[in-house]
């Protein structure tokens, strides 16, 4: 048995057990079997990714079932192991792992965890499926697979309305993306006649310059192919335009977005485009059009995590910022620094997260940051690993050495082999460096609004909340009222209402040690074979990643400022928040006061929800509305069953109208009846 | 000279006198129980012309038993319309609808 | 001649009347002109060599159910005044409906007289120099036995009917019953009390 059916079918085992045994299983079986076999599938993961980066590692093709034969196409379920893969599975597992623990105590008191669990390792199933898929269609089934375990997820506590419309906003966004992808399978279909990765990546330099038709128009070949599959991409990842589902997709508990908002489904784009690279390799106008999406993406995003409020928002849009980054990396060719990137990025990601996770759980449930404050002495544990995670992704690191955070060697990297691409690389660089300086400032806005100042939790509902619950628990009698005014001096004086967070248990801890571990170490720790030119060739030989080794060589030859801009904007956005947030925090009012135009297009998120609305989603529900009330109600079943009542009926009442009771009625109708039986007697034959 | 056609005729103006005394009849069952006995001496004329000029007795016998049904049926009727006439105190039974479906 | 004679005013009367039948406001004159119609009929069955049919019309039609009519609307107390013939609103649609009926009757009759309806062999053939009645006899109580009997229930079924629908058991009718008073002993019929005075009995 192959240690990759075990790693990949362990946790389906995992999510059917819970999920069906529900209530029956019980909760405590349920948390350890499924946390039990995600260790297993990571512990069973690292083994593959060492000696893929020992060099030792050969490209493994694990057959597992046939699945289709109809004419020339024949599918398999098969589980495909090369570097690209063990990268993946040792993010996915890890990370999912730890959230699978770090769950245990989140969900300590909801009703319902069986079903959570079950659903966190479904979705851990449907992404290791996705990158181990040897071919397109079994790529698409983890790609629908991530999706529904999304919905699933997001909307979990199902009772809160605002919780479902997000989970359907995903899924509805996402099958916009989805639409592309298998547009661009089938179209794979059409031009290779076979959707099996290894053929058509062989097969794809044969066909660049060639045209095909589609929609009427001739268009090349393989840009067309590479633009329908990088609008699931898109989808998926939420780049700017398919975006508006992320930020939403926060109503689901913080380690699901820890666990797919952040490390592992919204990177299933950029792994997508990393897999197929030597299919985009064919055409430079996808190549670019991933370049301008990215880059855009990247800004948009990083503009809008500076005004938001909500600690999990900020988070969200630095994630679709992040994912910006690795796409346009890809987009320039340096395939090695995004999947490096998506590395790095899972680790301090779900690091953020999951703290983030952390000091809601200790603030009950308080998710407004200017109500928190002064919280590094109450929660250490929870600060020095945020603390980080916050290091890992501005970049802290020294240039010209290798030290620093992993953020310093994946972000850099991609800044410099932007810069290195030139072409619309050089416009990536400048974005990409703009978009750093947010990025540390609204990073370093979270930490000092969250762990620095004083407290400001007294006027939060959630906090008021809490200290009425512990009044009632404690003080019961007639001591009530003193102890009342008591708290009530207090917080008057410190802005605490006399709440004091407490740290969280170990189960939650834990895994925000092990993932700082990963964000402290995991750049120096993997640099070499990410994207140094000799080590990646090396690396991701045994892989289907186009290794652009002239590329990486070029990166490390960048002129000393672009080694030096991703440093020195990280600093400018440490100290702008410092003055903003620590020296002289009245400077976010006047500036509020001054620019509220801008203040206010940016926490409208640009109004693109808003323009979405108008365009999309009003014109859906008028259809809707019309094919409901006037074709289905007004036709189908008026003129159907409802159609065929009215008919009985009214023929009932016209012929109730004959048993009038009265006697002349029935005599005229008698004679009538005389009268035709007459004329029908004379009639001649 | 008077031949069966003649016959005929009278009894078929007198049907149709009988069924119009039906109608016309708004507030009067009397009236219609009568004119139902008109009907009956038609078919009567027309049973027994027929007998005649065919030389059938059948029509003769069967005029005989029209006479019994005519008589039984003009029996209850009245019966029927007493016990109404006890019970409603009058026999118009234009506007009655009791029996009304 | 004379038969023409006779045929057409028998018709002309029985027409007459019977509209006069329709037609009268008394009910006591309706019953009084379809008695003439009658009699009229009779006639011309007596025309047509029916005349055993013609007497037991006017015997069993004139001198019962006429008779009963008479009984009835006189019984009736009824109330002339409001009795009138509202007949506006469905004459027309009656009268066009019979007027339909008559014309078919008529048609149907020039049809047998052009010969276009033929009769099957005759069920019974008239016997020849045999009065009217014996030949209905001998017909009646030997082919149409059975039919003879029903008739006969078909009366008793109405006259128990018509007892029935009619019957009222009056109140406060004390009538005998004969069995129950030949049934009495003389030791149920008397009882020995002593009463003390000035106080009732139980009876």
């Amino acid at each position: 048995m192959h240690s990759i059916s075990i790693i990949v079918f362990g946790p389906l085992l995992a999510a059917i057990v819970a999920g069906l045994g529900n209530r029956a299983l019980g909760n405590v079986p349920a948390k350890v079997l499924t946390t039990g076999l995600l260790f297993l599938s990571a512990a069973l993961s690292w083994p593959i990714f060492i000696k893929f980066l020992g060099g030792h590692g050969e490209v493994e093709i694990v057959q597992v079932l046939h699945w289709i034969t109809s004419g020339s196409l024949s599918i398999d379920w098969a589980l495909r192991v090369d570097a690209l893969t063990a990268t993946m599975l040792v993010v996915i597992t890890s990370v999912s792992a730890l959230v699978h623990l770090y769950s245990w105590g989140y969900m300590d008191e909801d009703p319902d965890q069986p079903r959570f669990f079950a659903y966190l390792s479904l979705f851990t199933f449907a992404m290791l499926m996705l990158v181990t898929a040897n071919n397109l269609l079994q790529m698409f089934f983890g790609w629908e697979g991530v999706g529904l375990a999304s919905y699933l997820l997001i909307g979990f506590w199902f009772k809160k309305p605002s919780a479902c419309a997000a989970a359907i906003k995903a899924f509805v966004v996402n099958r916009v993306g989805d639409l592309g992808f298998m547009m661009g399978i089938f179209g794979v279909y059409l031009v290779f006649d076979t959707i099996s990765i290894p053929d058509i990546l062989n097969a794809a330099p044969a066909m660049a310059g060639s045209t095909i038709g589609f929609l009427g128009y001739r268009w090349d070949t393989m840009t067309i192919l590479c633009l329908l599959l990088f609008l699931g991409a898109m989808g998926k990842s939420a780049q700017l335009g398919l975006h508006t589902w992320l930020p939403d997709a926060m109503e689901g508990p913080t380690p699901v977005s820890a666990l797919i908002h952040a490390a592992t489904m919204v990177t299933a784009g950029v792994f997508m485009v990393c897999r197929l690279s030597p299919l985009f390799e064919t055409s430079h106008v996808a190549m670019s059009v991933v370049t301008i999406v990215g880059a855009a993406t990247c800004i948009f995003a990083a503009t809008i995590g500076t005004v938001q409020n909500d600690i999990k928002r900020v988070i969200a849009y630095s994630t679709c910022s992040q994912l910006g980054y690795m796409f346009f990396a890809a987009g320039v060719g340096a395939y090695g620094a995004a999947m490096f990137h998506l590395l790095t990025h899972a680790f301090f990601k779900a690091l953020l997260f999951l703290g983030a996770g952390s000091v809601i759980h200790a603030m009950h449930h308080e998710q407004d940051m200017r109500y928190y404050g002064g919280l590094r002495k109450q929660i250490p544990w929870t600060f020095w690993t945020m603390l980080a995670g916050t290091l890992a992704i501005t970049g802290v690191g020294i240039p010209f050495t290798e030290i620093g955070f992993a953020g310093f060697f994946s972000k850099d990297a991609i800044l410099e082999s932007a810069y290195a691409a030139g072409g619309h690389g050089t416009g990536a660089f400048y974005v990409g460096v703009l978009a750093a300086l947010l990025t540390s400032f609204y990073s370093w806005r979270l930490m000092f609004l969250t762990f620095w100042t004083k407290p400001r939790w007294a006027g939060s509902e959630h906090i008021q909340h809490a200290v009425h619950d512990a009044h009632g628990h404690d003080d019961h009698g007639h001591d009530a009222h003193h102890a009342h005014d008591d708290h009530h001096d207090h917080a008057h004086d410190d802005g605490t209402a006399g709440y004091h967070p407490h740290e969280s248990p170990w189960t939650m801890r834990l895994p925000l040690v092990i993932l700082s571990i990963g964000a402290v170490l995991g750049g120096f720790a993997f640099f070499h074979q990410f994207v140094s030119p000799e080590g990646g060739a090396h690396f991701w030989e045994a892989s289907t990643l186009f290794f652009n080794e002239h590329l990486m060589h070029a990166s490390h030859e960048v002129p000393t400022f672009v080694k030096l801009a991703p440093g020195g904007v990280m600093l400018l956005g440490l100290f702008l928040a410092w003055m903003a947030y620590i020296r002289h925090p009245n400077w976010p009012r006047r500036f509020v006061g001054q620019f509220y135009l801008l203040y206010d297009f940016l926490l409208h998120k640009w109004y693109i929800d808003e323009l979405y609305d108008i365009l999309f989603v009003r014109p859906a529900f008028w259809l809707g509305r019309l094919f409901w009330k006037g074709g289905d109600q007004g036709t189908i079943d008026r003129f159907g069953p409802n159609g065929l009542s009215w008919v009985v009926v009214q023929g009932g009442k016209i012929t109730r109208r004959l048993q009038s009771g009265y006697l002349y009625s029935y005599a005229l109708v008698m004679l009538i009846g005389l009268a035709a039986a007459a004329t029908w007697a004379i009639m001649p034959k | 000279m008077i031949g069966l056609a003649h016959y005929l005729v009278v009894s078929a103006i007198l049907f149709v006198l009988g069924v119009l005394g039906i109608f016309i009849n708004r507030k009067n069952v009397i009236i219609i129980l009568m004119a139902i006995e008109l009907i009956l001496l038609s078919v009567n004329i027309n049973l027994v012309a027929f007998s005649s000029f065919l030389g059938d007795l059948v029509g003769q016998v069967f005029s005989m038993f029209v006479l019994t049904v005519a008589a039984g049926e003009a029996a209850i009727g009245l019966a029927i319309l007493v016990i109404y006439f006890r019970a409603r105190g009058t026999i118009a039974v234009d506007d009655v609808n009791r029996m009304k479906g | 001649m004379i038969q023409v004679f006779a045929f057409y005013l028998f018709a002309a009367i029985v027409v007459a009347s019977a509209s006069m039948v329709i037609l009268a406001r008394n009910p006591v004159h309706s019953v009084l002109w379809l008695i003439l119609a009658f009699f009229n009929a009779a006639g011309l069955m007596v025309l047509l060599s029916a005349e055993f049919i013609a007497m037991l019309l006017i015997i069993v039609y004139v001198g019962a159910v006429a008779v009963l009519f008479l009984f009835v609307v006189m019984m009736l107390d009824i109330d002339f005044a409001e009795l009138r013939a509202g007949f506006v609103s469905y004459f027309p649609l009656g009268g066009t409906i019979a007027l339909i009926l008559l014309v078919e009757l008529v048609l149907g009759v020039g049809a047998w007289n052009a010969g276009a309806l033929n009769l099957s062999t005759r069920a019974a053939p008239t016997p020849e120099h045999v009065p009217n009645i014996e030949a209905i006899g001998q017909l009646l109580y030997t082919r149409y036995i059975f039919l003879f009997e029903m008739a006969g229930l078909i009366l008793l079924v109405a006259m128990i009917g018509a007892i029935v629908l009619t019957h009222r058991a009056r109140g406060g009718v004390r009538s005998q019953d004969i069995s129950k008073q030949n049934r009495r002993r003389p030791q149920d019929a008397t009882r020995n009390i002593n009463q003390p005075s000035g106080q009732g009995v139980e009876l």
